[in-house]
């Protein structure tokens, strides 16, 4: 039991040091723990990718966390996603004492002022990819357009978009207007 | 409201509990609590946080929410933040964990998630509007902001080599504007 903790502890600290770019980007070492230990089967996986995305949180939590729990119960769990994060909290640690250090630094001061356009414009690129891959139809469309054209106007909570829009959805779906 | 770390571990844990559809989603949400309501942070330092945070290795989601967790209350609100925005996720997957798989299979699921999907996506164009007020000001940045944005949408290109591009521009432009000055 121990050494199965320490190997889970390893393969998934090993994820939050090597995944560059986010959720998806810890994908390959799933599948590559997959194969190698047999933890959890690739199907598993695919399901768990799909279900991520209509569960709260992070792909790369939410996969630590099943993984874990298929593996070795509640311990299990704890102890993936505690691997996970460890190496974020670590290096997150290191640069903000570093920026916190040097602020008066001009070399410093104009990295963060480039820095902040460019995370604006990946940010602007995950919106527009957005736009053009998921399976939006017509309505979904006009749904967007209404909610921006609405937010304009007034600014309202997250949780209302998210909510209304999950409605609609619903509705839709339910009414095998769309195939979705 | 007084930043504590029960009331940080508070707020993470309601952006943990809608964040949904991808990291990145943390923005806007992490906007609308600690910018607009609480005014803890400024739009500005959550802009700076989430460049340096998709060039690190780990969950952008999870970078970020560690730099704001510091910024607020050091090491303890780091951990208040992690704990926060990781906890609503471990639960529902550890409840959920033996009838995952038989969830996707309901349609319904498959509805609201294409709904969501409508939802995030205005949520994000909103944070680019706010984050782009903030950001892009000068002919300057608006040159990295647009060069940065076809870096990103064309090919393959790792969002942390973008984010290495900007921060040697700002470099290179410091180190010449010194050099200048100097000549003078």
């Amino acid at each position: 039991m121990i050494k199965l903790l320490l190997q889970l502890f390893i393969q998934y600290f090993h994820i939050g040091v090597f995944s560059f770019g986010g959720g998806y980007a810890t994908l390959p070492f799933l599948y590559e723990i997959a194969e190698k230990f047999k933890w959890f089967s690739v199907t598993q996986l695919t399901d768990m990718i799909a279900v991520s995305s209509v569960t709260p949180g992070p792909v790369g939590i939410n996969m630590a966390t099943f993984s874990g729990f298929t593996t070795a119960g509640i311990v299990g769990a704890i102890c993936a996603t505690f691997a996970i994060v460890l190496p974020s909290f670590i290096f997150v640690s290191i640069v903000y004492k570093i920026l916190d250090n040097f602020k008066e630094n001009s070399y410093v001061q104009s990295c963060v002022k480039t820095l902040k356009p460019a995370g604006c414009a990946l940010l602007s690129a995950v919106g527009i990819k957005l736009l053009f891959t998921s399976n939006l139809h017509l309505l979904g469309f006009l749904c967007l357009v209404l909610f921006l054209i609405t937010g304009v106007v007034k600014k309202r909570e997250p949780l209302f978009y998210l909510g209304v829009s999950a409605l609609f959805g619903l509705v839709i779906g339910h009414l095998h207007w769309i195939g979705v | 409201m007084e930043k504590s770390f029960f009331s940080i571990f508070k707020t993470f844990f309601k952006v943990g509990a809608i964040l949904l559809g991808g990291g990145y989603v943390i923005l806007p949400l992490l906007t609308s609590e600690l910018v607009d309501k609480k005014g803890w942070i400024t739009s500005d330092e959550l802009c700076e946080y989430y460049a340096i945070s998709t060039s690190l290795p780990g969950v952008i989601a999870i970078n970020t929410a560690v730099f704001t967790g510091r910024k607020l209350l050091g090491t303890k609100g780091a951990i208040a933040s992690i704990l926060g925005v990781t906890l609503p996720s471990f639960l529902v997957i550890v409840l959920l964990a033996s009838v995952l798989s038989e969830l996707v299979r309901f349609n319904h699921v498959n509805y609201i998630f294409w709904g969501v999907g409508i939802g995030v996506i205005a949520l994000l164009f909103f944070a680019v509007k706010e984050m782009w007020s903030k950001c892009v000001t000068d002919r300057f940045t608006s040159v990295i902001y647009v060069l940065c944005l076809i870096l990103a949408l064309c090919g393959k290109i790792s969002p942390a080599i973008i984010v290495i591009f900007a921060i040697i521009t700002g470099l290179a432009v410091q180190f010449i504007k010194n050099k200048r000055k100097s000549n003078d």
